[in-house]
């Protein structure tokens, strides 16, 4: 059954030439030359101020990496990478560092206020877009009971983080919420400890890359037996031109806490193709949750496929304690090429995973993105849906693997992903790997043309309504599945692909 | 560093290069063929496939192809008895086609004859990089059978096509043309006993209309290395239906390549794979509808026990023509044993907007309840299983429609529980 004229519509609203986000800001930068060596290290280093360690750390990776091949499985195509075309630091010069917000570049403010992002600790992310002006009140708002609910923003624009709010209160708690570099300053012990513990420096092409020349992105940790009192969230900017962004995020949940963050992503509309290679590491310990979640709008090129971002990204999370658990969710609908598998390792007894994804390609955008489930302690659980969605000239491959260890007694995992082509010069593809080593496993992978039953649809065209309005009425309802997984504040930029409806979907 | 560097030569690798040397002289064909021979041999020595090249990625046949044992004419293979009554007898006997009987309808060639008129050299070049049966087989291929099924023939009786091999080293293939119209009903076999190495390559054209039923039987030993390679290119509303069974060898990799190209052309296959043992065997299907109209299903079953291990590899690709697809794909696998694996990758690739694809993969064990059921009506544990075991695998031998062939096919399948459940 091909898409209907509602989904069509939908798809066409956040079609490539449609990106709201392409503006760009003229601030005076502080750049790194172009080019990568050790003295470009160096330099990064020198900038964040870091110790020795650490950029013996950063040069042992860019060693590494110097013997390293990019990799070619993945169903992208792209022009080879000038890894020495790029600068690898850029900052806004007029920021000293993360700090109060009066001390930030208004101009600065004004890029997150255009964005819709609350950096007022009083402003509150729902979805609606401030208006520019909205960035000179200053006044600070006061925290009584009728408040709506809050969210800690770090800003990351180019290299560094801009700023980071309710540092102080999230502090009360006991909670770090920071920049990685202001980390790697103030934290050493927790960084030396969990840094590369999931993600390993020699982990593959990109991460190597980014374990060099990494730039900022964020820190979390949360201790032991403690709920984050608030959503966590990063919003990444690319502005300069030129220049690679090397995001670094590392999210630690100890004994029983729990935490969940959101990032977001957009850069401004350019012909040029911009890096961002980034590295997530996330660490539940026993009884630990977190919940990730990412809308991901990078510049997704024009409508001749010129221009983009090229976002080769390593998420991984370790369930290292027993019965701790970690949960992506991801609307993506930006990016040229995406090449993104948010992974989880389920190391500890009873731990789970959970994957859920939209990914929506327009233009000549590339998307080679999914999952990994790492079944290696007993009675771990996973979960993955992911909807593909392709459109105009675009290809939409969907690439996951689920595998049991020997000793992974229990293993259960159920897997289900479909797609949807509009047009006829697009592709939708599925790539599954599916590994069992323990008879106890119990793995179900199911890509199918349409999830709705004959029952369901008889039973509301039976009531009245038209058959395209009850596939409608019952795909908006199955997509809300993923969509419901993300935080209220994200859900609201997701809401535009509610719409979208999934039944004439291709497994 | 370079991570390409060609690595050291494995024994294998340097045994099937040595045995090309000392077999040329002896291997049938004429300049054309030689040719071939020359550029299959140049892509051996590049060396075997890793588990970095894609589609050998649960088959690291550079590690899995430890020895490679050297031709001996003097081996002496038997016939086999025919698996159905009233069949053509074909056999191939240590890479030596014995005789041609008349087939009415049916023009029936030795394959040396082709290679020594150089008739099938075309069929010869293999273009697929990642390809290694294809340029084994054509750098070593000595006979097999060529058949040509005449336009709106429909042939009395099963044709059986038999590859017996005792020890050593056989390369046969099995070009089949089937005429517009035609039907026909092809068994063939995989056999033999001691630790051979075995490729067996078929090409099918099948033309507008006509309808095969092609049923490949692998039952090597537990020491031999079994290398197929399966391919058909479907006509027009042309109808195959293929049942692959393997119960044996060691190291077995049977690819599975079919081109529905025909608008209306129905592909189904079939297959059980019962593992036990070291054995590893890895089915490859590559599946591409590239005409309009065009439906297929595949439905794999696999029941692992020992220490084996099973691969199930499906790539169904669906050409931007080819609207109207309708295709589906099931693999379900049973681990009965703490030390088997199974690996599956069932893949799609779509190009066309309004066509119905889909697949499943499931990987369990015996489900509880049934077994709960079962013996709670007084079946003791070991025989509720070996039923339900059964009933798992019988399922896709009952859908063939043919009561001859499904009796003899359930003969195979009790034997193999017999002695290995």
């Amino acid at each position: 059954m091909p898409a209907v004229q509602e989904t069509i519509e939908q798809v066409r609203k956040i079609d490539v030439d449609q990106y709201k986000y392409g503006f760009e800001t003229v601030i005076e930068m502080d750049k790194a030359p172009k080019g990568l060596s050790e003295d470009t290290i160096r330099f990064i280093s020198a900038k964040k101020d870091e110790p020795e360690w650490m950029l013996e750390w950063r040069l042992s990776a860019y060693r590494r990496w110097l013997t390293l091949e990019e990799p070619t499985w993945a169903r992208v195509d792209y022009p080879k990478i000038d890894f020495q075309d790029i600068h690898y630091y850029a900052a806004p010069k007029s920021t000293p560092g993360p700090t109060s917000l009066d001390e930030v570049d208004p101009e600065l403010l004004k890029v997150y206020a255009k964005l819709g992002i609350p950096l007022r600790e009083q402003e509150i992310l729902a979805g609606v877009q401030k208006p520019a002006a909205a960035a000179d009140d200053l006044d600070e708002a006061n925290d009584n009971g009728a408040a709506p609910r809050r969210v800690a923003v770090d800003a990351v624009f180019d290299s560094v983080s801009v700023v980071t709010t309710f540092k102080k209160e999230l502090a009360k708690a006991g909670v770090i919420f920071c920049s990685i570099s202001e980390a790697i300053r103030e934290h050493p012990e927790l960084l030396k400890k969990y840094l590369g513990s999931v993600v390993p420096v020699s982990d593959n092409y990109y991460a190597t890359l980014n374990s060099a020349v990494f730039t900022d992105g964020s820190f979390v940790f949360v201790p032991k037996g403690v709920r984050c009192p608030m959503e966590l969230s990063t919003y990444f900017r690319i502005n300069e031109k030129n220049t690679g962004q090397f995001e670094r995020t590392l999210i630690i949940a100890e004994e029983g806490a729990y935490v969940s963050y959101l990032e977001g992503c957009t850069a401004p509309q350019r012909d040029e193709n911009q890096l961002h290679a980034a590295v997530v590491e996330l660490i539940a310990l026993d009884d630990a949750e977190i919940k990730y979640s990412t809308v991901q709008n990078w510049y997704p090129g024009d409508k001749d496929g010129k221009g983009g971002i090229y976002n080769f990204v390593t998420k991984r999370g370790d369930c290292r304690g027993d019965r701790s658990k970690i949960s992506w969710t991801q609307v993506e609908t930006g990016s040229a090429i995406t090449w993104k598998y948010p992974s989880c390792i389920l190391r500890g007894d009873d731990s789970r995973g959970e994957f859920y994804s939209i990914a929506v390609s327009n233009g000549h955008q590339q998307v080679d993105s999914g999952t990994k489930m790492i079944h290696l302690g007993k009675n771990t659980s996973s979960r993955i849906i992911s909807k593909g969605i392709s459109a105009g000239k675009s290809n939409n491959t969907y690439r996951g693997q689920v595998s049991a260890h020997r000793k992974a007694t229990n293993a259960r995992n159920f897997t289900q992903c479909d797609s949807l082509l509009i047009g006829n010069d697009c592709g939708a593809h599925t790539v599954p790997y599916i590994e069992a080593k323990n008879a106890t496993a119990q793995f179900e992978h199911e890509a199918t043309t349409s999830k709705i039953s004959e029952d369901q649809l008889f039973y509301v065209m039976q009531r009245g309504i038209p058959e395209e309005e009850a596939v409608a009425l019952i795909v908006g309802g199955f997509v809300r599945e993923v969509i419901q997984e993300l935080p209220m504040e994200f859900a609201v930029e997701a809401q535009k692909l509610i719409g979208i409806s999934l039944e004439g979907s291709v497994g | 560093m370079n991570m390409h560097a060609q690595p050291q030569r494995t024994h294998a690798e340097t045994a099937l290069i040595d045995a090309f040397v000392e077999r040329f002289s002896y291997l049938p064909g004429n300049e054309a063929v030689i040719r071939r021979r020359d550029d299959a041999v140049e892509r051996l020595k590049a060396g075997l496939p890793t588990r970095r090249v894609e589609a050998w990625h649960y088959t690291d046949l550079r590690r899995l192809l430890s020895t490679v044992p050297m031709h001996d004419p003097a081996v002496g293979a038997k016939p086999l008895p025919a698996l159905l009554q009233g069949s053509t007898v074909l056999p191939v006997l240590n890479g030596v086609a014995a005789h041609a009987p008349r087939i009415d309808g049916v023009t029936v060639t030795r394959l040396e004859q082709k290679l020594m008129d150089g008739s099938v050299a075309q069929a010869m070049a293999c273009d697929d990089a990642a390809d290694v049966i294809a340029p084994l087989n054509a750098a070593f291929v000595t006979d097999g059978w060529f058949l040509d099924i005449g336009e709106g023939v429909a042939v009395d009786g099963p044709i059986e096509l038999q590859n017996v091999q005792a020890g050593g080293q056989a390369h046969v293939r099995f070009p089949v043309r089937i005429g517009a119209g035609a039907k026909a009903t092809i068994v063939e076999r995989q056999s033999g006993n001691g630790d051979a190495l075995v490729s067996s390559v078929s090409h099918l054209t099948v033309g507008e209309g006509a309808e095969i039923v092609w049923i490949l039987l692998q039952e090597q030993p537990v020491g031999a290395t079994q290398l197929g390679q399966f391919n058909a290119v479907l006509g027009k509303d042309a109808k195959l239906t293929l049942f692959v069974m393997n119960t044996g060898g060691k190291l077995v990799r049977q690819e599975i390549k079919v081109d529905a190209a025909g608008e209306g052309a129905v592909f189904n296959l079939r297959g059980v794979n019962l593992l036990t043992g070291d054995s590893h065997t890895d089915v490859t299907m590559v599946l591409d509808h590239s005409a309009p109209n065009t439906t297929s299903s595949e439905i794999i079953r696999n029941v692992v026990t020992g220490r084996a291990r099973g691969v199930f590899q499906g790539q169904i690709r669906v050409d931007r023509l080819a609207q109207k697809t309708d295709a589906k794909m099931a693999c379900n696998t049973l681990l009965l044993s703490d030390d088997g694996e199974f690996s599956a990758k069932p893949e799609l690739e779509i190009f066309a907007d309004d066509v119905a694809c889909g697949h499943g993969a499931t990987v369990t064990e015996i489900d509880r309840n049934h077994l709960f059921y079962l013996m709670a009506r007084g079946v003791p544990e070991k025989e509720a299983r070996g039923l339900l075991v059964k009933a798992f695998v019988a399922e896709v031998i009952e859908g063939l429609e043919d009561e001859p062939l499904i009796a003899a096919l359930e003969a195979k399948l009790e034997a193999w529980f017999a002695t290995n459940v």
